[in-house]
């Protein structure tokens, strides 16, 4: 007993001992207790995995994520391409849904601000946890966004810019409806050749990416004909700063003016230009925001082209223009068609058609690299296709040409007359 | 040797006392290993307690503030490293609990110990104050943090609003400059107008302006970057010189509309740079708290280091004096140790020597030597004398040995007389039961050569008699002859005689016909019943192996067909029970096929007589049974005749006794039965009750006895017929 007694003791002593050297070794360690992603407060009720594990989709519904302008300069185009994809989500929900799934759309405001697209992005994919993103408006935002649907393998449908980059291969979950401003750009070059026998043609573009990556298109039209452009002026961002830009432009008496820009500075460049009796032709790509310019212009808008990668929004004519506009007047009575909601109507027909393809254990995957075997789709007439290493459904450049009566008109050749 | 062994053998000493002096040594030496023992303990529970109370308390205390000086140095570094208020509030919190057990831990220690402590409480008192130091640095620090990020915010903010107003004021005047246009709708201004000198020197402001509000604004976003608190003061400088070509640009533009719109904001941004709180001040006193920060924490550590050594004095001075204690313990178990063994070691030697001497030579040899008389006088030895030395109880109990023995030369002597006695009465007892047997056997003897003198004298009557039969015979045949012709010669010469003399001699001649008639038929029974006694030797053949069912059932049968034979009225139902286990035995079939043919004859003729007397319903039956018993065969023949008298039962077997009406049977069957199955080693019994059964029961052994040889048959004795 008293043998065993003493080493017993001895023993705890080197216990506490021990205990002490490993709270001095551990102390530093503990706890600065970082909230875990996902927490924070929540707008919309995110859906849970509970089928097939993949996020966003649940028994009866499947949800998009949407990060675009619905407020300031670049307002209307977000605006009208959430009306357009809520139209024809909206047309498929009515007739039941994809396969017993309603679909949704939930929408943030980015402002056209690549810092706030990222932030929207990154919440839509952990908090709301969304299936695949849609309807992104704008070349920075989404060069700002892409990096983030990518790491999470987010599925990024349709965004509204024709920039190059997004399609290359190295972006495997982006799917591009539209045409690309490098087609646009080169549409122009080749119509204002042949149709108006122009060879002095300017550019004017925004001083950002979006306006840099259409300069590049006009400089590759040209350069395959052995031309330059003959000025350029640009402007800075977000600013109606473009009196300086329009000197630069004088400076090489174009005969005609290719805009890569918003539709405020846009116009205001079109307006001096008239002011200071300068002569020229003066086209925009798709993204200017048709409707907002002609409006910006007013009655000074006779004869300024715009390059659409939709049909004409109000030409019945064409089926999937018919089913556009009666989707949404049933969606929104008061609505107007226009280019940028039947952009919209297109992207949210082809989630709908891919998704009705994939069955009912839909996968982020089915909607993306899957994309590429399933080839083309045909949207009531409007064809989509796709293959490897092209992640872009639609190659047609339309021309579109502001009237005497302020309204757009769509047009066969750059010389066509109309009211 | 042999001289110790012989004094201590003629000491001769008392067992008692011998084993009392050997259990008194045993328990001085037990308690002499108690004592040590005890004294042993006693000193290690001394040790034992000096550690418990002294050694092991102070390393404890020891151990206990080098864990709070760890817990201290420790909380430290996370202090300053806590990103948010909350965390640092938490660790603030942590250290003042570990402070105040390290204190506690110390004046636990103080107590305990006559090593020098002061310099440890110094060391923690001045620890304790850097660490109430760090605490309020870092509260200052997120003061400063929250200010700064709101200058950022604010920053951002002026930044963007300037660019709105100084870029399309450029743009504007350039082109105004350039074209003479100051708004749309308008007709351009004259030339002189709008190239004057002042619009020139506008431009030039506006562009410097510009200029000097992008390098401000940079400055500013740079200085939230600087990590040296040295390098604010070359910032604020530039910051400055910026700002002063700032404000005589704005005097030069004082009046004008743009003067109104900007010079706020650039107002705004020498607060946000120069202020009080501005962002200059701010990040280097944020710089400063940081590096008094790092000092703090290495003069911790230097602290820390200084603690942890002595702290380890302290616990190394702990445990050399508790390793004292524990050699001293040690020492005084290994002493104990020896002498335990020391003292074991004696009370070995002293018990071997006890056993070897003492119970060995002395005790149990001779203990030894009272045991082989006990068992010598039990063998019956009574003769040798007992003789043991010495005057201990060994030799009281061969004294008391000695007069056992004799005693029981005396009592051996008298039980020899009463056995004599009792052989004798067993003798006479037995005389007599053959004395008995003896008589009986006489009796059987006597009764057998009554039977073999009636059986001779019976063939001899026979003998005699048979010729006067023959006599008869011939002469009543010659008679009847005789009549035959006396009655020709009379129908000859009948009519000589009356009517009445003929009918007379016809009726005299048919008369004396009847009587030789009768007479004839009475000499041939006569002759029957003298052949049969004739017929005394009888075929005895071998033994066979026979199986006892099928005899029974083949005599039956043949006793039952001739009694049908005789009498076509015969009724009679035989059942049958057979023990298919008897198996075969040896047996003279011939015999004893006789014996059943007897026994069951018997019975037909019994149950006839009673069916004839009864009539009606009566239904005559036998049952014939076998068994095996053990080593014996059972055979049963039963019938519901009549039964036989009880005067009679003990008669019948014997010769010329029988129940049948008189010139029906011999009397002679079931003598013979009985002999031939006495000759096979068995017997008959009979049961009956008069008016219901009668049951005659034939025992066999399995395996017969030789033939008796002794008594040979009479000869006289012969078959009767079946009745």
């Amino acid at each position: 007993m008293l043998k065993t007694e003493f080493p017993a003791l001895l023993a705890g002593g080197a216990a506490v001992l021990l205990m002490a050297v490993g709270l001095i070794g551990c102390g530093g360690g503990s706890g600065s207790g970082t909230p875990e992603p996902g927490d924070g407060t929540e707008t919309v009720t995110p859906v849970s995995p509970a089928h097939s594990g993949e996020p966003g989709v649940s028994d009866d519904r499947i949800l998009f994520g949407q990060s675009a302008a619905f407020e300031g300069p670049a307002a209307e185009l977000g605006t009208n391409m959430r009306l357009g994809i809520r139209a024809a989500f909206a047309e498929a929900n009515r007739a039941g849904g994809v396969h017993g799934r309603q679909i949704e759309l939930v929408s943030f405001n980015d402002s056209y601000e690549p810092d706030a697209a990222i932030a929207n992005t990154t919440r839509l994919i952990n908090e709301d946890r969304v299936f695949a993103l849609i309807g992104a408006v704008g070349t920075p935002t989404s060069r700002s966004a892409t990096p983030i649907a990518r790491e999470f393998g987010v599925p990024y449908i349709a965004p509204f810019t024709g920039a190059e980059f997004l399609r290359d291969d190295e972006w495997p979950n982006i799917v591009n409806v539209r045409a690309s401003y490098y087609q646009e750009t080169e549409e122009m070059v080749a119509r204002l050749i042949s149709d108006l026998g122009i060879t002095r043609i300017g550019v004017m573009y925004q001083d950002d990416s979006y306006g840099r990556a259409g300069y590049r298109g006009v400089r590759q039209a040209l350069e395959r004909r052995n031309m330059s452009p003959v000025s350029v002026g640009l402007y800075p961002r977000n600013t109606l700063a473009v009196k300086t830009a329009l000197l630069d432009l004088q400076k090489g008496s174009p005969e005609a003016v290719i805009q890569i820009g918003a539709y405020q500075p846009v116009a205001e460049l079109i307006l001096w230009a008239r002011q200071t009796g300068m002569d020229a032709v003066f086209l925009n790509v798709s993204f200017v925001g048709s409707n907002a310019l002609a409006n910006e212009l007013g009655p000074n808008g006779e004869g300024v082209y715009v390059t659409q990668v939709v049909p004409f929004p109000s030409d019945r004519s064409v089926p999937v223009v018919s089913k556009y506009m009666d989707a949404l007047a049933a969606f929104e009575p008061s609505a107007v068609p226009g280019f940028v909601s039947l952009e919209g109507y297109l992207a949210g027909r082809l989630v709908v058609a891919s998704l009705e393809k994939c069955g009912r254990d839909v996968r982020r995957s089915c909607m993306t690299e899957e994309l590429a075997n399933v080839g083309e789709f045909d949207i009531d007439g409007f064809k989509l296709k796709y293959g490897v290493g092209d992640n872009q459904g639609s190659d047609r450049v339309f021309l579109t040409v502001i009237g005497s009566d302020s309204r757009y008109h769509p047009i066969e050749s750059l010389g066509d007359s109309v009211p | 040797m042999n001289s110790i062994l012989s004094v201590l053998r003629n000491r001769r000493f008392r067992i008692s006392t011998l084993a009392y002096l050997g259990i008194g040594g045993a328990v001085a030496l037990t308690l002499g290993a108690t004592l040590v023992g005890w004294f042993s303990f006693d000193r290690v529970g001394d040790v034992q307690s000096k550690v418990n109370d002294g050694s092991v308390p102070e390393m404890a205390a020891s151990f206990g503030v080098a864990q709070f000086v760890g817990n201290l140095v420790a909380a430290a570094p996370r202090l300053a490293s806590a990103a948010t208020p909350e965390e640092f509030d938490r660790v603030s919190s942590e250290i003042t609990r570990s402070y105040l057990l390290f204190e506690q831990e110390l004046t636990s220690l103080e107590e305990r110990t006559q090593q020098p402590i002061e310099h440890i409480r110094d060391s923690g008192d001045t620890l304790l104050a850097n660490l109430e130091e760090l605490e309020d640095g870092k509260a200052e620090y997120f003061e400063l943090d929250q200010i700064l990020s709101q200058l950022k915010a604010d920053l951002a903010g002026v930044r963007t609003r300037l660019g709105d107003t100084l870029l399309p004021a450029i743009d504007d005047q350039l082109f105004y400059t350039l074209t003479g246009y100051r708004g749309l709708g308008a007709a351009p201004d004259p030339r002189a107008v709008y190239l004057s000198e002042s619009e020139f020197s506008q431009y030039r402001y506006l562009s410097e302006l510009q200029a000097d509000a992008n390098i401000a604004t940079e400055l500013l976003s740079n200085a939230f970057i600087v990590t040296d608190p040295n390098a604010i003061e070359p910032l604020r400088e530039r910051f400055e010189a910026a700002l002063g070509r700032v404000e005589r640009n704005l005097v030069s533009l004082e009046g004008t509309q743009f003067h109104a719109d900007i010079a706020p904001q650039f107002a705004q941004i020498s607060e946000l740079g120069l202020g009080g709180y501005g962002e200059f001040n701010v990040v280097e006193r944020q710089l400063r708290l940081r590096v008094r920060e790092q000092e703090l924490l290495t003069s911790n550590r230097d602290i820390a280091l200084q603690l942890v050594a002595d702290v380890d004095v302290l616990v190394t001075t702990a445990e050399a004096s508790a390793g004292a204690a524990t050699d001293e313990a040690s020492q005084a178990i290994f002493t104990a140790r020896w002498l335990l063994l020391v003292i074991g070691g004696l009370s070995v030697v002293g018990a071997l020597l006890i056993a070897w001497l003492f119970i060995g030579r002395i005790l149990l040899s001779r203990i030894e030597k009272l045991s082989n008389w006990m068992r010598r006088m039990a063998d019956g030895d009574l003769e040798a004398r007992v003789e043991i030395g010495g005057q201990d109880e060994v030799a009281d109990m061969a004294a008391a040995l000695e007069v056992f023995r004799r005693h029981a030369l005396e009592v051996q002597r008298l039980n020899l007389v009463e056995k004599l006695a009792e052989d004798l009465q067993e003798k006479n007892v037995e005389l007599e039961r053959v004395l008995v047997d003896l008589n009986r056997a006489q009796d059987q003897i006597v009764a057998s050569q009554k039977l073999a003198a009636l059986g001779e004298l019976t063939a001899g009557v026979a003998h005699e008699i048979k010729n006067p039969l023959n006599f008869v015979k011939n002469f009543s045949e010659a008679s009847e002859d005789l009549i035959e012709e006396l009655s020709e010669v009379l129908s000859e010469s009948g009519p000589t005689l009356s009517a009445e003399d003929q009918d007379l001699v016809k009726e005299i001649s048919e008369d004396l016909a009847g009587n030789f008639e009768r007479i004839r038929t009475h000499g041939a029974r006569a002759n029957r019943i003298v052949e049969d006694m004739l017929r005394m030797n009888r075929e005895t053949g071998d033994r066979q192996s026979t199986d006892i069912n099928l005899l029974v059932d083949e005599y039956a049968q043949l006793a039952f067909h001739s009694a049908r034979a005789n009498d076509t009225d015969f009724q009679l139902e035989i059942k049958q029970d057979l023990d298919s286990s008897i198996g075969i035995i040896d047996v003279i079939p011939q015999d004893l096929g006789r014996v059943f043919l007897n026994l069951v004859g018997n019975s037909c003729h019994a149950t006839d007589e009673k069916r004839l007397e009864v009539g009606g319903d009566y239904a005559p039956t036998v049952w014939i049974k076998t068994a095996r018993k053990e080593d014996v065969v059972e055979i049963r023949i039963r019938d519901n005749g009549p039964g036989i008298p009880d005067d009679m039962l003990d008669k019948i077997f014997n010769p010329f006794v029988t129940t049948k009406p008189t010139g029906k049977g011999t009397g002679l069957g079931l003598s013979i039965c009985s002999d031939i199955v006495r000759e096979h080693g068995g017997h008959i019994e009979v049961t009956s009750e008069p008016g219901e059964f009668t049951e005659m029961l034939v025992t066999l052994p399995l395996v017969a006895p030789a033939l008796e040889q002794t008594e040979p048959p009479p000869e006289i004795q012969g078959l009767t017929a079946p009745a």
